[in-house]
């Protein structure tokens, strides 16, 4: 077991160094200079110079990409051109509408989803089970943006649901929430597809389990037949999707807060982007990607303790 | 020494009788204080120093907490703000005598002096776009007491007034120790104080309690300025539905340039109501003729009989409440007003123009038209553009990007053959700099140069009319440029929301907001 | 997106069709997908007007017996540029999905087939991977410049990995089977093998993952130019579509409302016919994922 740990450490590392390097190439690939863009129109060419000098802009690559590397493995993952302020700063000054977006578009996934998908299995065949099929493969269909504008238009009559934004700095909490409800119902919903799925399939092989027969046999409550024996064993797989989930939603959200104005992380690479803002493009990948191979390895240890099974 | 009466005699001439809709509130130093409002503003500003940048948005914020030597009431003219009273200028045009106000406490409790004053008006010439384009022609600024400053010329420069007065590139006046390449700190002497700044979340300013404001009735920006808002912030949103939908559902108090379709909503609401500015500016197509196509006077005068403005600002405007096709580059009402030249205005002549391209012998090389979608209504005319021109026989490619990317690239001549932008109805015609040989659009014919020095030299405005009429002429024969029409400008404003005079750059000092 | 489901249905490619045929999710999900094609591909001769006309005295006209679709701020029939505008998308999606299975097989075929190469193509396919679909897409797009030929490599590099992943584990499967061994043993040469025994093998995994490929492009590509970072803004596709008629929203809904159903039919008919095809080609994975 424990050798297995350190296999998934390793090769978590691994993977973590080639997603900075992948990154790294990414951004020396794109066209423009940084210093320039930086000192704009009016510069002199000495400026640019001394820019770069100072950027370390002038060195050959293979130097700038270990120093890269040694400045990213400290937490440092260099200025803003934009905002003038430390990468890592910058994020985790908008990460929290983002965070929250995708924490209540995964409640409202799952909380859709799940009860939908076990009772698609227990029902399986009926007109419910084909209902829950259809819908959720159309909602995987329907473009996020499009429906969130679409709900944006028709839902927010009455002013009880805001319509963008993600309410005035001093907020509560719950002001904020209040924000986020319609943006992470369009993602809840658009992602729920896969969960349905997933707890669908995954209920529909424990259901015909030899010891779910017997426990039925046995004159247990169904009940507590689907509750507490079906469903805690069902719930491998879907500890899976939640976790692919998550890449999803973070796509996801890169459009819906353009949609709804969200001052979070995916509109902050959206203007990285259209600003040329490297530094910080580089460094919201590596943060995001990072977050996501942590979230996956997370998982796989929870698999190590839920599921007996597991032996590696 | 040329009197005060004169002076203001200059400026008269730009008063204008028409500026409908400019409302303002008179000084009601008995209104109630408190309140906090939202506005939305089309995006995040590029700074918050207005001598390093000229966009729109910049100036509308920093007005609130930085102040200029001088200001414009509501008829345009030129009126004192952090200075006493008007300059004393020589008879030769060439000394300008600013007397400053005294006690005026910056936002840190320091004090002005003139030798703050001094240092920033260095600074605003070597670093402001509108202060280096009259550097060349100022000898020295010097505090010749701790309140006067004294600005000697080389030669005479009518615009100078209108520069002092103007929030764009504006000369603001901050501590001289706060001086450098950038600020050190956003510190000024105006009636709010910047308190907060999330960049691309919102910028908050809160009342400044030392303020000393004018005692004079309020116009325009001028004279009192009542602070009875606690707060103000600005949120920058970029997109024009979320700004519009913002404002009705009374998120926002006020919202800045919106889509001209949000009007009838904004209309029926109970919460908002539209603000149309009339006659708040115009598009305009700005050639290359420095390089490339547009280079050849025949293929421009081709652009320019090819073009349908009205089919133009229809797309881009919708409704003709929000436009009106004129040719001539200042609207009714305006002393600037004249006809020379128009006949050449909304041609929508595509044989004339396919003509004009056999005698520039057009190549087939695709015109370049760079515009962004930072402004939808560009990008609107560019499509519009793109079909009468290929009509006329053009090739045209159009070079949509983002708004930095544009400014960048117009710097490049290699780059562009037409840009497309837009501006208000400026008090001065010199401050529009396109008619600057320097701009991006490099128009210098002799000719025009003359003329331009003579009118920025002049002093008489009877004279100064007579030129700028000539000006016009020689826009429409050489076309540097081609202006699409007049446009009204629609705000979005609550219906709580009182003391906001309508003006391009709207604020909110004078502002209250009922419960 | 559908997991690494291991689809290795022996040879029988040849009552593939049949199979397919039979089921009528497949069937369905096909033909809607090809009258959707169809319309692409003879828009010139569908299209009731030109799809670039300006008629700016018909701008904002809803749907009528002239503009089946209505008119978008230009005055230009949405109907005729949907389905112009269908081309783009499509061949998008189409470009997308050959490009990622060109690449997917390629690295999917070494990870499985040479033990020593499956670590450290494994660990590249997670790295790709650990990047969302979107944000990976904007930086290449950002970063190879925006055009369409862009666009479809940023996106084809952004799902090979998908498509790697299932050949791969295919790949170690039918790597193990007796007459793979035995070719090896014969000594055949490798690329022989690959191409001939492999690969033939791999044939409907290969689909069903470019059919899901295909419907994820379309929604990537759809995103991006909404954004504004994918095509350039003057080739309409139905994300630039629906970009420029958010603008309107309210007021001409028509404008954003036929692209966003083309594109949900689009995605839908191909999930539809991908998920048929899985069941349809590995009997032995009935179990209803």
């Amino acid at each position: 077991m424990a050798r297995y740990i350190a296999n998934r450490v390793l090769g978590m590392i691994v993977v973590m160094f080639l997603v900075l390097t992948a990154t790294f190439i990414i951004v020396r690939l794109a066209p423009g200079d940084p210093a320039g863009l930086m000192l704009g129109p009016d510069a002199t060419p000495a400026d640019v110079i001394e820019l770069r000098h100072a950027m370390g802009l002038d060195q050959p690559i293979p130097v700038q990409f270990v120093s890269f590397l040694a400045q990213a493995v400290r937490g440092d993952l260099g200025q803003s051109i934009f905002f003038n302020q430390p990468v890592l700063q910058v994020i985790t000054a908008r990460a929290e509408p983002t965070v929250l977006l995708t924490l209540f578009s995964i409640v409202i996934a799952v909380g859709i989803a799940l009860p939908v998908g076990i009772l698609s299995a227990y029902w399986r065949g009926s007109w419910f089970d084909q209902g829950a099929l259809s819908t959720a493969m159309l909602l995987a269909s329907i473009p996020s943006f499009w429906l969130g504008l679409m709900f944006q238009q028709h839902l927010t009559g009455g002013g009880v649901l805001p319509v963008s934004g993600f309410g005035d700095p001093g907020s509560s909490f719950f002001e904020h929430m209040r924000y986020l409800i319609l943006p992470s119902l369009v993602l809840g919903l658009v992602n729920s597809a896969l969960i349905i799925r997933f707890s669908r399939a995954s209920m529909l092989d424990v259901l015909s389990d030899d010891y779910i027969r017997t426990a039925r046999s046995k004159g247990m409550s169904e009940w507590r037949v689907v509750l507490k024996h079906a469903f805690k064993n069902a719930l491998i797989p879907i500890i899976t999707v939640v976790g692919l989930t998550f890449a999803l939603l973070i796509s996801g959200a890169v459009v819906t807060e353009r949609v709804f104005n969200l001052p979070g992380v995916g509109s902050l690479v959206v203007g990285a982007v259209l600003r040329r803002d490297y530094p910080l493009i580089q460094g919201t990948l590596v943060v995001i990607a990072g977050l996501y191979i942590l979230i996956n390895f997370a998982i796989d240890m929870l698999y190590l303790l839920v599921d007996p099974r597991v032996r590696y | 020494m040329v009197q005060r009466r004169t002076v203001l005699g200059l400026m008269g001439g730009l008063a204008i009788a028409g500026v409908s809709g400019v409302s303002f509130a008179a000084g009601d130093a008995t209104g109630k204080k408190g309140g906090t409002i939202t506005v939305a503003i089309i995006g995040e500003p590029p700074t918050l120093d207005p001598m390093l940048s000229t966009a729109d948005v910049v100036s509308t914020v920093t007005q609130h907490f930085f102040d200029t030597l001088y200001t414009f009431d509501s008829h345009w003219n030129v009126v004192p703000l952090l200075a006493s009273d008007m300059p004393k200028i020589s008879d030769d045009g060439k000394t300008y005598v600013i007397p400053l106000r005294q006690g005026i406490k910056f936002h840190d409790g320091s004090t002005m002096t003139a030798d703050d004053v001094v240092a920033c008006l260095q600074r605003w010439t070597k670093l402001a776009t509108r202060g280096k384009g009259v550097a060349a022609k100022i000898d020295s600024i010097t505090a010749t007491d701790d309140h006067t400053v004294t600005i000697a010329m080389n030669t005479p420069y009518s615009p100078m007034m209108s520069l002092l007065a103007f929030s764009n590139s504006a000369c603001m006046i901050t501590p001289k120790s706060n001086l450098g390449d950038q600020l050190t700190a956003i510190i000024g002497t105006g009636p709010y104080k910047l308190a907060d700044h999330k960049p691309d979340q919102y910028i908050q300013v809160v009342r400044f309690d030392d303020y000393q404001s004018r005692t004079e009735p309020s116009d325009g920006s001028f004279g009192q300025r009542n602070q009875y808002l606690d707060e103000i912030r600005f949120v920058p949103v970029p997109d024009t539905n979320t700004r519009v939908e913002g404002v009705i559902s009374g998120q926002f108090a006020f919202a800045d340039s919106l889509s001209n379709e949000a009007y009838d909503r904004l209309a029926k609401s109970d919460v908002s109501m539209p603000v149309l500015l009339n006659s708040f500016g115009w598009p305009v197509f700005a050639m290359n003729t420095k390089k490339g196509l547009m280079s050849k006077l025949e293929i421009r005068q081709a652009v320019e009989a090819a073009l349908a403005p009205e089919d133009m600002l229809t797309a881009a405007f919708g409704d003709k409440k929000f436009f009106t096709v004129d040719g001539p580059m200042y609207p009714e009402g305006w002393a600037w007003r004249n006809d020379a030249g128009v006949e050449l205005y909304n041609q929508a002549n595509p044989e004339k123009a396919a003509g004009l391209l056999k005698q520039g012998n057009y190549d087939g090389s695709p015109l370049r038209i760079l515009t962004s979608h930072q402004y939808e209504f560009h990008y609107q005319m560019a499509v519009v553009a793109q079909a009468y021109l290929q009509q006329a026989g053009f090739k045209v490619e159009l070079d949509v990007v983002d708004w930095a990317t544009l400014t960048q690239r117009r710097a490049n001549p290699d780059l562009w053959d037409i840009y497309i932008s837009h501006s208000p109805f400026l008090p001065e015609p010199a401050l529009n700099s396109t008619y600057d040989a320097n701009s991006p659009v490099g128009w210098n014919d002799p000719d025009k140069n003359k003329v331009l020095d003579q009118f920025t030299t002049v002093s008489d405005q009877k004279q100064r009319q007579a030129l700028f009429a000539q000006l016009q002429k020689m826009v429409f024969e050489q076309v540097p440029f081609y202006k699409v029409g007049d446009f009204n400008a629609l705000l979005g404003q609550s219906k709580k929301l009182s003391g906001v005079p309508q003006t391009p750059w709207p604020f909110f000092w004078n502002a209250q907001v009922s419960a | 997106m559908a997991t690494a489901s291991i689809s290795t249905s022996l040879p029988g490619e040849a009552g593939l069709f049949r199979v397919m045929l039979r089921r009528p999710a497949v069937a369905i999900g096909l033909t809607i997908f090809a009258i959707l094609v169809l319309t692409a591909v003879f828009a010139p001769f569908i299209a009731p007007h030109d799809p670039n006309k300006l008629s700016i005295a018909h701008r904002l006209r809803p749907p009528s017996g002239d503009n089946w679709f209505g008119t978008d701020e230009f005055g230009r029939d949405v109907f005729s540029r949907a389905i112009f505008a269908g081309r783009i998308s499509l061949s998008v999606g189409l470009g997308v999905a050959v490009l990622a299975s060109i690449l997917g097989v390629v690295l999917g075929l070494v990870g499985g087939f040479f033990r020593r190469l499956d670590a450290p193509v494994s660990r590249i396919i997670d790295a790709m991977m650990a990047f969302p679909d979107i944000l990976l897409a904007i930086a290449l797009v950002a970063a190879l410049g925006a055009s369409l030929v862009n666009v479809i490599i940023a996106l084809a590099i952004v799902y090979t990995p998908r498509i790697a992943r299932v050949i791969r584990a295919a790949t170690l499967v039918i790597r193990e089977l007796t007459y793979v061994e035995a070719a090896r043993a014969l000594g055949v040469a490798t690329w022989r093998i690959l191409g001939n025994h492999i690969l033939r093998n791999v044939a409907s995994p290969i689909i069903v993952q470019a059919t899901f490929v295909f419907a994820y492009a379309m929604l990537a590509e759809a995103g991006l130019s909404f954004l504004g970072v994918g095509v350039d803004a003057s080739t309409p596709t139905w994300g630039t579509m629906i970009n420029e008629g958010s603008q309107y929203v309210g007021n001409a809904d028509w404008i954003i409302f036929f692209p966003g159903i083309a594109i949900t039919l689009c995605v839908l008919s191909l999930q539809i016919a991908g998920d048929g095809l899985r069941d349809a080609l590995d009997p032995r994975l009935s179990r209803e994922l």
